[in-house]
This record gives structure tokens, C-alpha cells and sequence, in this order.
């Protein structure tokens, strides 16, 4: 085991990040000569080491000293134990050095006035942190967790330990931060109330827990609203997802592909645009309410704004997450149980109902978790066919940007929604964290999935084909938008809405990308393609980490990382300019914003998913792994993300997509250089050009397909050597898409 | 494991290297609040004319309040243009404006002055519109009825369910419905004619917007709106026709301001002084195809806009009904007496 | 794999395993002498699949010292310690050839691949699986699974080798012959195994010492020999083998032999340290003699049960000291059920232990 030792390679990099790059966020842009920025004269675009020898910022002397007493631990010969000691006391002290300095002095000198007072006046200041902050920043953390592993802390490992500190502080930094300091508004009264009747008046509202539904025809508090919804969404897209699963990985229905397409076609739609199909096929001048009326002079009214709109339009959005989390499930529950059953003469009903289904339950409550959470967060399908009906996310965004501006009862709301989704966390762990069905174990397996019993079937069919003729049909009414003069009313075809927003000229220079959408549209590729990747690694990490080590402070963690996705898009984006407008994180009006965003707010579907397959892995081939000398990092890349497979693509396509395709929270981040496609094509929207904004959804759904299969080709199939049957119906070897 | 995170480190660290640098006539952060095309035509031609760079971002009123108050510990937006009057008011309240006086107020309309008075020089008016009634014509055809002229006509029985308006809590231009019938009329008497309209009303609307283009698409007959939304709604082929109440209507001021700490305070001065001039203002109709009434004398009106000075308008006190302790009063009002009647 | 290494000890001093509240393994003192083959046996439940994880590097050590050929191994993850382990459910790669999963430790200690595969070819040669690398483990039968975790584990040529209950998913003829090949392979490769069972007559097989644990501690350990022939108490005398457990009655002790008395019999055993006074009689089935009914200094019996076994006969016997089970040789005359007959004991295979 001659292996280099890590800590030279940590200690190298804290060097690069004090010595050699320039502390602070250059405003100019980081070039790569102003990279070397020792030879920088200016204060505030050099390295932290010249700012404290050249320009009197004392502050940095703390962290330096910890630089240099950090570099005792690469003296040869010290013992594990010393050398761990040595690590982690002054990695840590460097650590708190540099937060201690970038919260209390800020770009007009000390951050509180209280500090102010004391120390009198700074005559320097300093802004946001740049790339040597930063990266002295993960350098300090990974010596400190180099640190603890040598103490014989997690396992002596220093991957897990390494691991842990990196998730722990991208968390911390990144969700924990930007939510407490939102939700700290919620105690911010009015100036004519007390911080306690503000509170209780705001939480305690009518509107937001009325009964009046009950009793009479006015509506009730939207926190019931919420509620409802979210539990009538869940089930109804559980089941919708489970049919569709069953059918996919155990039939032989001849169109399974198409299904396939179909339940993921919503995921990549921007979101408004299953709204707007809905209303031109049940709106009161859509076309069901149309031939009712002309057939049989029936006024079928406008049930479509409302509770009953909403609920179909997320059971559309929906139904996709529930497949994609069950159908890793179903796939992964072990033939030889099933075969195991119908050898105890067990019929197909029997062995569906008492084997099948018990080992699906925790994914079946997963999804149902994941939907609830989900449609408790959803922002886009409310707005549009909401009417009066109003539920907890649209509140806080009206609360924020409506007529009140009133960030304290927006962060009030924000608190309670928080509340629901905490437990419906709680209640998945308490319910099913404890059970585990080990169904991919080392031995492999050789049987086949048993054919489902017909009354299965038959519902599921039953169930299934319906729903997706009403998809093909709410997407062939919205999608001729893109290609019709007037949506809705002059169906004369044309193709001007592409042409004004995809032109491209041959100018006398080369290339003009002419179209209105082609700036938001790579902006928004980039950052997607950028933060995919991060947050599938990141969160699938964190799934290997939260389902395979222990650790002080896991639940802590896997709460904290809950936290983004339960928070609705609206507050995250409010959050995150309020948390990361100011030093010592100053990166709003960045791309850096969008993709931090991106990653942490989806990365928990990762995590979920993740932990969803793990909970399938036979915990003794890692074990097997690790006897095998290989180390953790190289057991988690050869072993478990290779069985992960279906897990990485979900992650992988979701991020991607969700990055795509989100609003709610990329609307307050966008800046002038980083416009996103969603916002331009809901201005699209606002301004009443349907048509360039259904065009450019359009292209934004093939290329987002054109995605979904580049990521299925790379990542590949998951080889587990079952058997094949004759029939298709037992390939459990399809890759989720 | 290091090849992991190295990876992370070196795209937070790389990726978005990518900030542009201030070029050498200088630059402002536009946040601009009117139509997009409008918006874009306002930077290009104001960096064509004067060589500064203007990065626009273009966002609904309330958004782009939302966002000026967040960043107010470090103000990243030089102007804010557009938008109606009383975001702009409620920013100059909470000091997050600055007071400028520009020479060409003296060019300005006497609507725009007020705004500049009420925001006590922090704010000015830009553009003005009216509220009035959006109707679907076909559909209007289709029920047999009248197109509404008076605020008389909409509370018949004949309209039962075939109106639409804004929530006043989510937005602001429900709020300037309230407020002018209670300037129009007198609050109780106000109030009294909101609960008569509530058995018309459909359902009240989230956003503002969001009536005229239900009428739009024919899901419900009329709505209450700026009557210069009705007519984007036409131009973008929809049925859509408007009208003004007889008795009298309220209207919004289009406004702009300049934000407190920015740190190109000059450019965003020019900024302003060129768009109060009537080259600027035209653009709103020429490249954005928008009828709003522009603030400077000099200004065309837009062909087919409706004309600010032929509309019976009420003496709008934008002073009182902008503040936020008047505004949170009608509006729990407006909870407690129509918001809460049974539908 | 023809190359012997220096085989290692293992010494555990003072360890435990806590779980909280709950005590997995009571601190325990334990040295594997190189190049043997220890047995860690015990019902489900005692700590022996603790120990060995823990000496695998799974576990970590709540509190003592493991020691691997004298290197202080207790801190080290089980990567570092040059250990191999053969797991239950054999764990298998299910994604990767049988070449893949044999020469995966190889690679992970930094082997190139070319080398790695050509020893791995070698290993499996050595279980009797040449030629069939290229399969997936799933297209495999289980002894022959079995073959391959083997295979994946000695390629490495650890310093001690660590099993599972790796033959408790095979079929009981092929667990014959798997025990019989691991003991081969072991005495031909000199290399230290530690091997976890429940099943007693494996442990006799396969094993130089025997460790019989109980309840999260040692309850003896010795040569096979030892612990049938004389087991420290009675716990593992029924664990060790078939074994009648009878009441008896110590009389007299002179030097370092004891007068028995059961029932009308009276024989004379080793005291192994007990006093007169009653005492506990482990009595193997093969230990007793039938004799006609009424024989002089013979236990009284009758017989419940006659099972003709082929080599021998099984018989079920009801006496005054109870139920005694028997194996006797004369399978020719099979006596009839109901039958009196007349027992004595012969002293190899009737064991005095402490109650």
C-alpha cells in the first residue's frame, strides 16, 4: 500500500489558494494571467498572502498561521495518531479563521456595527471570495477530514471522512444558509407590530387554515388546499406510475416504447404548457366543452380552474416521477421470489398480492413520498390553472411579488409548507425506513419475472391506455401551437414562430445566430449540461454515504438535504439572492448562482433514487470490495455505481431536465448574461405569443430527448446476467429512460 | 477520491470564469418592466446613441421589486424602468431609491409629475394607462349581451359569471381597481358595489394580466384590466375589444427610478434624462407595438391608443392609497368583505 | 499459486464488539497460529460472525487489539490488512466475467491487467474452473460459485484467509467435497484460515483447532479431539456431536478417577476435577453396550425405537435416568421394539463435566 500520501496534495492546493490565486472574485473576469496574482499589485485581485504582507489585511494572518503549522503534518516519520491530531486541530482552526473573517468584514469594513464600535473604523475592506478563498476553503476541509480519518474517525477511512466534510459544508453552505436566513424574515414584524403578534397573526391566519369550505361555499385556508392537493396528486400519479411500470418491465404490450416516451414527455415539457393544453381541450371554449354543448347543449362550466385543473395537470406532471422511481423497483425485485411463491402454489393473484407488492411497497411509498413532496413544491401548473384557487406556493409567490410585498408572510407560508413536507419525511422514515428487501445479492439470479394475473392486467391496461391517449391528445392540441398562426384561433399552418425565434443569417462575418432564442438557449444548455453531472455525482454520493456509512449526524444530514427540495422554488429564489448578494459568497448575477441552485435543489432526487437502488445492494458486495483491497473510492466506481446503473441515468436525466425546464426558482436569478429558456418563453407567455413560446418548447422537448438518449447510451445497461425468456416480457434489463 | 472532488473543485472554479468586464464608456444594469421588445429597443438604442453598455433584464413589476428589495444591502440594479407607479412608490418609502430631478421634467405631462412629487423626486412617470373593461366580442355575441360602457352595467344580472378580475392581495392592478372605486364612489358605497359584482364574478385571478387573457380565449366574456393589455390581446389575434366606465376610471404610472448605492450613478442620470425624451418614449409604439400614453408632451400619441386626455379619469391620490398602511387596510377589508362571501 | 508466503498469526487481545447497549463480543483473548485452520462454531446469535468480521476489518473493534503476524492491525480498514474473505452469499460481482471478479483485488492493489488476468486464469485452474472465466457468476451452478469467491480470495494471497459459512448454500454432498478441497488447498498453501460454521460435523472436518462460542464469549477451544473428547461442559458436549445428557451420581473419587452410579450401573471415569456428589454424564450414542435384560452392573432399558441404518443400528432407549439415543454397530441382529435389555458404558465416549 505505497500509495502517495493525500495530504501533500491538500496541503499543495491550500499553498495554490493563498499564495497563488487572487482571493477575491475578480469583477473583471478571471483571465488566466490574473490568475498568478501574487504579481497583482491591486489589493483586491491578489493572493490572501500578499493582501496580509502588502496592504495591511490583517485578517488573513490567522489563516496563514494555520497554513504553516498545517505543513508540521507532512514531516516524515510522525505517528498516525500525532500526524491526525496535527490535521485536524489546526484544519480546523484555519477553517473557522477564514469564516470568521469573510462574515465580519465585508465591502464597507466590519459587517455589524456593534463590531464597528468596538475595533473603531476599518480603513480596508474586501469583497465576496474568488477562487483562492475557495479553494482554500476545500483544502483546509479536506485536511481536516484527512485529520479525523487518521484519528480513526469514520472507519479510518479518509474517502468516507473526506466525503462527509465536503457534503456537510456544500449543505450547510448551500441549503441551510440560504432557507434560515429566508425563514429568519419570518420573525422581521412590520415596524407598527411586535415580532410575536406579527407571528401569530400571520400563522394563525384565516387564510391559511379557514375551514369555511366546510361549511359554506367560501373557500378554505390554502394550507388545507395544499394538502388536499399534494394527497390526492400522490395517489393518483402512484398508481398512474405504478400501471405504467408494471406494463413496461412486465408485459408484453406491444407499444411499450411509445408508453415509455409518453410518461416521461412530461418531465421535459416546460411546465405551462400542459396547462395550456388542458384549457384548449376542457377550458370553457376547449373542444370537449365544445362538442358537449353542440351535441348535447350540456354547459359543462369551468371546472378546469381550480382544484379539479390543477390536480390533472400535476397528475400529468407527476406520473413520470412515480414511474421513474418505481419502475427502478419493480425491475429490481428478484424473479426467484416470485418463482419461490407460485412453487408454494401460490396463483399468479396470490403471488402478485402477497410477494409482488409487499417487496414494492417501500418504492411504492417512495414515489408516493416523492410526489407529494413534489406537488407540495409546484409552482408552474397552480399559477396557470389555479383561478381563485390558491395553494401554499403560489401564496408565498404572491406574497413576495404581488401587491403586498410582504417577505415576512411569504416566509411565514414558506415555514408551513416546510412543516408538511418534514413530515411527510418523517412519517416515510418512520413507516418504512426500517424495512430493506435485499433483492440483488451476490449470488445473482437466475430466475424470470413471473407474467402478471390478468385482473392486473386488465387494470392496469385499464388504467394506463386511457391516460395516454388524453397525454398524446393535451400534446398535439398544445404543441400546433408552435405551428399555427394563433393558437386557438387561426389554425392556418406556418412556421414563422421558429423562424423568428431559431433565424440564422450568413452574414459577411460568418455565422449570425439571429433568433431571439438562441442566447437563452445555450445559456441554458450549458448551465443544464454543467449541473447535471455535478448534481448526479453529488447526490449519489450522498445516497452511497447515507445508506452504507455511519456516522455522527447522518439524520441531520439527510434532513438538511431534504430541505431545498421541499422548499418551493419561489422562497429558494428569494433565498439565494438575499443569502448570496453579499460578501463573502457574492455571486448573484453570475451563472455560478443558477447552477449552485440547480444542484441543490435537485440533487435530493438523486439522493432518494440513489438510496432506493442502494436499499436493493447486497451490502456484502461492497463488503467483498473492500476485503479485495480495494479502497472505498475504488469499490464505489467499479462495484456499486456499475449495479447502479438505472439509478445514475435517473438521477442524470432529471437534473438535467429539471434544470431545463425550471421557472419558479431560476426567475429571480436570471441576470442579462444568464437568461434561461423557461423565463424567456414564460415572457413569451405573459406577452400573449403563444406561438414562439410553444415553438421554442418545442425545440426545448426534442432537444431534451436528444439528451435523455445521449445519457442512456453513455451510461449503459446494468448487466446482471438474468436469464432472458423467449417473450419479451421478462427483459428486466431495460434502462429506465 | 481526490479525482472526484478535484473534478468539483475545478468547474465551481472554472466554469464561470466568464464575467464581463466594464467596457470604456461605462455601463448600467437596466431592470426594465414593460414589454420585452420594448425593453430590448430601449438598451439597444440608448447604447447606440451614447456608447454605454446597457445589460437589460426584463421582468414583471412584482419580480423586479421583489429583487430590489433583496439586494438592498448591495444594489446591483442601476434603473429600474416601467412597471406600474406604486412598486416605485413603496421602493422610494423604503429609501431603496434615489431622488433625481431631471431638466426635462418641465417637458413631462402633468400625471407624470405627480408621481414625481409622491415618491418626493425618487420616482417619475414614464407611460400612462387606464383601467377599463376587456371584452371577448365573440363571445359576447355568442351570449346576447351588450359590451359593458359604465361600471353601472357590469353588476346586471345578465353577466352572472361572465366577469373576471385580479386578486387585489397578489396584484397590483386589482389594488388600483379598489382604489379608484373608492375614490369614485366613496369607500362604503365601494364596498357595496364589490359584493353586487361578486355573484358576476368567475373567479378572481392571481395575476393581473390574467382576466384579459382568459377573455382572450374565450373562457370568460369580460374582465377588468389596463385597457392597453386588451389590446395586445388583439394584436395578437384574439377577439378582444375595450371600453372605459363612463363614470369615471382609475389609471397606473408607468414609472421609473434610479436605485440608492448603484455604482454607475452618472450613466444611470443620462439613462434617464434620455428616456424622458420623446425619441426614447416613442419606441414603446414603434418597436413594441404598445398603446400606453407616453409622459412627454412631445410625444406622439400611439395611432388607435386610448387617448388619457379623452377618458373620463378620477382624481387618482396616489400619495394616500400608495402608502403601505392604506394598503393593508383596504386590503383586509377587502378579505374580511368580499374576499370570504361564499361562491 | 504455487508460491508459499510466510504464513501469518492473528492474536486478538482483549476484544470486544459493542453495539450500543448490547454486547456482540465480550472481550476475548484468541491466537490463530499461522498456517492453521481455526473454526469459529457456535449456534446463530454467539458473535462468531462478529469476530470474524472483525478480524476482517468490517467491524470495527470496540475496545483490545488485533494483531495479523504481529503488525498491530486494529486501527487498519480491511483493505490494508492483506486479508481475503469468502462471504455466505459467496458476493459475487453480478456485472462482471468470473475473470473480472478473480482478478479484481489483483487490479485494486495496483496489478496490471494483462498480469492479474493471467494469475487469475491460474487461480481459478487451481479451483477446477479453468476455461470457464469468461461466464457471468449468474450462469454458474453454486458449487461452482463457490469455487470462484475461493478462487477471488487466494489470488490474493493473503495472510489469512476468512470464510463465511460459505458452504451453507450447497447441497450436502457437494459441501462433502467443497470442505474436503478447502482443507486440501489450505495444508497445500500453508495459509492461515479462519472459517466460521454452525455446522459440527464441518468444524470436525476441516479444522486444527475448534473455537465453540456461546452467548458473545468463548466457551472452549482445542483440537477437535479434544472438544468431543472432552468438553468443558455440557453446552458444548451437545454441540459437539450427537450427545446423551443424563443426571449421575459421583460416589467416590480417588486420585484422578471417579465411581459413577446411574441407575444400576456403576463404572469408573476420569473425575476431571469433580466431587462426589451429583454430576452431570455426557454419554455419546456409540458409547453404549446392549446386553441382555437383567446383566449384572447394567443400566435397565427398553427399547422405544429400532432404525435399521444399514452399517448400524439406531435405537431409542427408555431407561430411569431417561431417554437414551444409541448407535449400535451390530446392525445383523436389529432388536426388536419393546425389548429389555441391559446397558453399560464403555469410558471412551461417557464424559464427567461440571453441571
Amino acid at each position: 500500500m505505497t500509495r502517495k500520501d493525500p495530504v501533500l496534495l491538500w496541503w499543495s492546493l491550500l499553498s495554490l489558494g493563498l499564495v497563488v490565486l487572487p482571493w477575491h472574485w475578480l469583477q473583471n473576469g478571471h483571465s488566466i494571467p490574473a490568475l498568478f496574482a501574487p504579481f497583482v499589485t491591486d489589493a483586491d485581485s491578489t493572493s490572501a498572502l500578499m493582501q496580509a504582507l502588502f496592504h495591511g489585511r490583517f485578517w488573513f494572518w490567522p489563516v496563514l498561521i494555520a497554513w504553516a503549522a498545517l505543513a508540521l503534518a507532512l514531516r516524515p516519520g510522525l505517528s498516525r495518531e500525532a500526524k491526525g491530531r496535527l490535521l485536524f486541530g489546526f484544519g480546523l482552526f484555519g477553517l473557522a479563521m477564514l469564516i470568521l473573517q469573510g462574515w465580519t468584514i465585508g465591502p464597507r469594513g466590519w459587517f455589524s456595527p456593534r463590531l464597528e464600535g468596538m475595533f473603531g473604523e476599518l480603513s480596508e475592506r474586501q469583497f465576496g471570495i474568488g477562487a483562492g478563498g475557495a479553494l482554500s476553503f476545500f483544502a483546509l476541509l479536506f485536511l481536516t477530514t484527512e485529520g479525523l480519518a487518521l484519528k480513526g474517525r469514520f472507519g479510518g477511512d479518509r474517502f468516507i471522512a473526506g466525503s462527509v466534510g465536503f457534503l456537510v459544508a456544500c449543505i450547510i453552505l448551500f441549503t441551510v444558509w440560504p432557507v434560515v436566513t429566508i425563514l429568519g424574515q419570518a420573525f422581521k414584524p412590520p415596524s407598527d407590530q411586535t415580532l410575536w403578534v406579527a407571528f401569530v397573526d400571520r400563522f394563525f391566519h384565516p387564510k391559511v387554515w379557514g375551514l369555511a369550505c366546510v361549511y359554506s361555499g367560501s373557500q378554505c385556508g390554502v394550507a388545507w388546499n395544499t394538502l388536499a392537493l399534494a394527497l390526492s396528486t400522490a395517489t393518483c400519479a402512484t398508481i398512474l406510475g405504478l400501471c405504467f411500470a408494471l406494463i413496461v418491465t412486465r408485459t408484453s404490450f406491444p407499444f411499450k416504447k411509445g408508453m415509455r416516451l409518453l410518461t416521461v414527455l412530461p418531465i421535459i415539457t416546460p411546465p405551462f404548457v400542459i396547462g395550456l393544453g388542458l384549457i384548449l381541450i376542457f377550458g370553457r371554449s376547449g373542444l370537449v366543452n365544445q362538442a358537449a354543448e353542440n351535441l348535447f347543449g350540456w354547459q359543462l362550466g369551468r371546472w378546469i380552474y381550480g382544484f379539479d385543473g390543477v390536480l390533472l395537470a400535476q397528475v400529468f406532471s407527476f406520473t413520470p416521477t412515480a414511474f421513474l422511481v418505481l419502475i427502478g423497483v419493480v425491475q429490481g425485485i428478484a424473479p426467484s421470489m416470485e418463482e419461490a411463491a407460485e412453487m408454494l402454489r401460490a396463483d399468479r393473484t396470490r403471488t402478485f398480492r402477497a410477494v409482488t407488492l409487499p417487496l414494492m411497497m417501500p418504492g411504492i411509498a417512495n414515489a408516493f413520498l416523492v410526489v407529494f413532496v413534489e406537488s407540495l413544491a409546484d409552482f408552474g401548473n397552480p399559477i396557470v390553472l389555479g383561478g381563485s384557487f390558491g395553494v401554499l406556493s403560489t401564496e408565498i409567490f404572491f406574497a413576495v411579488v404581488g401587491a403586498q410585498a410582504d417577505f415576512g408572510r411569504a416566509a411565514t407560508l414558506a415555514l408551513i409548507l416546510l412543516a408538511f413536507a418534514l413530515a411527510a419525511f418523517f412519517i416515510q422514515r418512520k413507516v418504512i425506513g426500517t424495512r430493506s428487501y435485499v433483492s440483488v445479492t451476490g449470488k445473482g439470479d437466475p430466475g424470470l419475472a413471473r407474467p402478471l394475473p390478468d385482473w392486473v392486467k386488465r387494470t392496469a391496461y385499464g388504467i394506463a391506455i386511457p391516460w395516454a391517449i388524453l397525454t398524446v391528445t393535451v400534446y398535439t392540441l398544445a404543441l400546433a401551437g408552435g405551428f399555427v398562426k394563433v393558437w386557438g384561433r387561426d389554425w392556418t399552418p406556418t412556421l414563422s414562430h421558429f423562424g423568428r425565434a431559431f433565424a440564422i443569417e450568413w452574414g459577411p462575418h460568418g455565422l449570425i445566430w439571429s433568433g431571439g432564442a438562441w442566447s437563452s438557449l445555450f445559456t441554458t444548455i450549458q448551465l443544464a449540461g454543467i449541473a447535471a453531472p455535478l448534481t448526479a455525482s453529488v447526490g449519489l454520493l450522498a445516497a452511497w454515504l447515507l445508506s452504507r456509512q455511519k456516522f455522527a449526524g447522518k439524520t441531520a444530514l439527510e434532513f438538511a438535504l431534504m430541505l431545498t427540495f421541499c422548499v418551493p422554488g419561489t422562497v429558494i429564489g428569494v433565498a439565494y439572492i438575499l443569502t448570496y448578494n453579499i460578501p463573502p459568497l457574492e455571486v448573484t448575477g453570475t451563472g455560478l448562482i443558477l447552477i449552485l441552485c440547480f444542484v441543490f435543489r435537485n440533487m435530493p432526487v438523486g439522493v432518494r433514487s440513489g438510496m432506493a437502488a442502494m436499499s436493493q445492494l447486497d451490502k456484502s458486495l461492497d463488503e467483498a470490495a473492500v476485503t479485495l483491497r480495494a479502497s472505498t473510492f475504488r469499490t464505489l466506481r467499479l462495484v456499486v455505481l456499475p449495479l447502479m446503473k438505472p439509478a445514475i441515468v435517473t438521477a442524470l436525466v432529471y437534473s438535467f431536465v429539471r434544470a431545463m425546464t425550471t421557472v419558479s426558482a431560476v426567475i429571480f436569478l436570471v441576470s442579462a448574461q444568464h437568461e434561461m429558456a423557461t423565463v424567456f418563453i414564460i415572457n413569451r407567455v405573459i406577452n400573449g405569443d403563444y406561438g414562439l413560446a410553444i415553438a421554442y418548447s418545442t425545440v426545448l422537448i426534442v432537444l431534451m430527448m436528444a439528451a435523455i438518449g445521449l445519457i442512456t447510451l453513455l451510461v449503459g445497461e446494468r448487466k446482471l446476467g438474468r436469464r432472458k425468456a423467449d417473450s419479451p416480457a421478462a427483459n428486466p434489463a431495460g434502462v429506465s429512460a | 477520491m481526490t479525482k472526484i472532488l478535484k473534478a468539483a473543485l475545478l468547474a465551481s472554479a472554472t466554469a464561470f470564469a466568464a464575467t464581463n468586464g466594464a467596457q470604456a464608456q461605462g455601463q448600467i444594469n437596466l431592470l426594465c418592466s414593460v414589454q420585452v421588445e420594448w425593453c430590448q429597443a430601449i438598451a439597444t438604442n440608448f447604447q447606440k446613441d451614447t456608447g454605454i453598455t446597457v445589460n437589460m433584464t426584463q421582468k414583471g413589476s412584482g419580480e423586479a421589486f421583489a429583487q430590489i428589495r433583496a439586494e438592498k444591502d448591495n444594489p446591483k440594479v442601476d434603473v429600474w424602468f416601467g412597471g406600474t407607479g406604486d412598486p416605485h412608490l413603496a421602493a422610494a418609502e423604503e429609501g431603496l431609491s434615489e431622488a433625481y430631478k431631471s431638466p426635462l421634467n418641465d417637458q413631462l405631462q402633468p400625471w407624470a409629475l405627480r408621481q414625481y412629487e409622491a415618491s418626493k423626486g425618487r420616482s417619475v412617470g414614464i407611460y400612462s394607462g387606464a383601467i377599463g373593461f376587456g371584452f371577448n366580442t365573440e363571445l359576447l355575441k355568442k351570449k346576447n349581451l351588450e359590451a359593458p360602457k359604465c361600471w353601472a352595467d357590469i353588476v346586471k344580472p345578465a353577466f352572472k359569471g361572465e366577469i373576471q378580475v385580479a386578486n387585489p392581495n397578489s396584484s397590483g392592478t386589482a389594488y388600483v381597481i379598489i382604489a379608484t372605486l373608492v375614490q369614485l364612489m366613496g369607500e362604503q358605497q365601494a364596498f357595496d358595489y364589490m359584493k353586487q359584482l361578486h355573484p358576476n364574478i368567475s373567479a378572481y385571478a392571481r395575476s393581473g394580466t390574467g382576466p384579459i387573457k382568459a377573455v382572450a380565449r374565450g373562457e370568460t366574456a369580460v374582465s377588468l384590466s389596463f385597457v392597453h393589455d386588451a389590446v395586445t390581446e388583439n394584436n395578437a389575434g384574439f377577439p378582444v375589444s375595450y371600453a372605459t366606465p363612463c363614470e369615471g376610471t382609475g389609471y397606473e404610472i408607468g414609472s421609473m427610478s434610479i436605485m440608492k448605492g448603484t455604482r454607475n450613478v452618472a450613466n444611470a442620470r443620462k439613462f434617464y434624462d434620455w428616456a424622458l425624451g420623446p425619441e426614447a418614449q416613442k419606441l414603446g409604439y414603434t418597436r413594441g407595438g404598445q398603446l400606453q400614453t407616453p409622459s412627454n408632451k412631445a410625444t406622439p400619441l400611439p395611432p388607435g391608443a386610448p387617448d388619457l386626455s379623452k377618458i373620463k379619469l378620477v382624481e387618482y391620490n396616489f400619495v394616500k392609497y400608495g402608502a403601505a398602511a392604506e394598503r393593508r387596510r383596504l386590503l383586509a377589508k377587502w378579505d374580511a368583505e368580499i374576499g370570504s362571501l361564499p361562491r | 499459486m504455487t508460491t508459499k508466503k510466510q504464513a501469518a498469526e492473528v492474536r486478538l487481545t482483549r476484544v470486544a464488539k459493542r453495539y450500543g447497549a448490547v454486547t456482540a463480543v465480550k472481550p476475548l483473548d484468541l491466537v490463530i497460529e499461522a498456517g492453521s485452520l481455526v473454526t469459529l462454531l457456535g449456534p446463530s446469535g454467539c458473535g462468531k460472525t462478529t469476530l470474524l468480521r472483525m478480524i476482517a476489518g468490517l467491524e470495527r473493534v470496540s475496545e483490545g487489539k488485533l494483531y495479523i503476524g504481529g503488525r498491530d492491525v486494529t486501527d487498519l480498514s480491511a483493505g490494508e490488512r492483506n486479508v481475503s474473505m469468502v462471504f455466505q452469499s459467496y458476493a459475487l460481482f453480478p456485472h462482471m466475467s468470473v475473470l473480472e471478479n478473480v482478478a479484481f483485488g489483483l487490479i485494486s492493489g495496483g496489478m496490471g491487467k494483462p498480469e492479474a488476468y493471467a494469475k487469475a486464469e491460474d487461480a481459478l485452474t487451481t479451483v477446477g474452473l479453468k476455461g470457464y472465466g469468461s461466464r457471468l457468476p449468474s450462469e454458474m451452478s453454486g458449487g461452482q460459485q463457490q469455487r470462484v469467491a475461493v478462487a477471488r480470495a487466494l489470488v490474493l494471497e493473503p495472510d489469512v484467509l476468512l470464510f463465511d459459512e460459505p458452504l451453507s448454500n450447497l447441497d450436502a454432498r457437494l459441501r462433502r467435497s467443497m470442505r474436503e478441497e478447502i482443507r486440501e488447498l489450505q495444508q497445500r498453501l500453508g495459509v492461515t484460515v479462519v472459517y466460521v460454521t454452525h455446522d459440527q460435523s464441518e468444524a470436525l472436518a476441516v479444522s486444527d483447532k475448534i473455537v465453540v462460542m456461546k452467548a458473545a464469549e468463548i466457551a472452549q477451544a482445542g483440537s477437535p479431539r479434544d472438544l468431543y473428547e472432552e468438553p468443558a461442559n455440557t453446552f458444548v458436549a451437545t454441540f459437539m456431536g450427537e450427545a446423551n445428557h443424563v443426571n449421575a451420581e459421583v460416589i467416590k473419587v480417588t486420585g484422578t478417577r471417579a465411581d459413577v452410579k446411574l441407575g444400576g450401573a456403576q463404572f469408573n471415569l476420569p473425575a476431571r476435577g469433580l466431587t462426589p456428589g451429583s454430576a452431570d454424564l455426557v454419554i455419546r450414542p456409540e458409547a453404549v453396550r446392549l446386553h441382555a435384560a437383567g446383566t449384572e452392573n447394567t443400566l435397565a432399558a427398553k427399547i422405544a425405537t429400532a432404525t435399521y441404518m444399514g452399517g448400524v443400528a439406531e435405537y431409542n432407549l427408555e431407561t430411569p435416568a431417561g431417554r437414551l439415543f444409541v448407535i449400535a454397530p451390530e446392525a445383523h441382529a436389529v432388536r426388536a421394539v419393546g425389548e429389555e435389555v441391559g446397558l453399560s458404558f464403555v469410558e471412551r465416549g461417557t464424559i464427567l463435566v461440571r453441571p
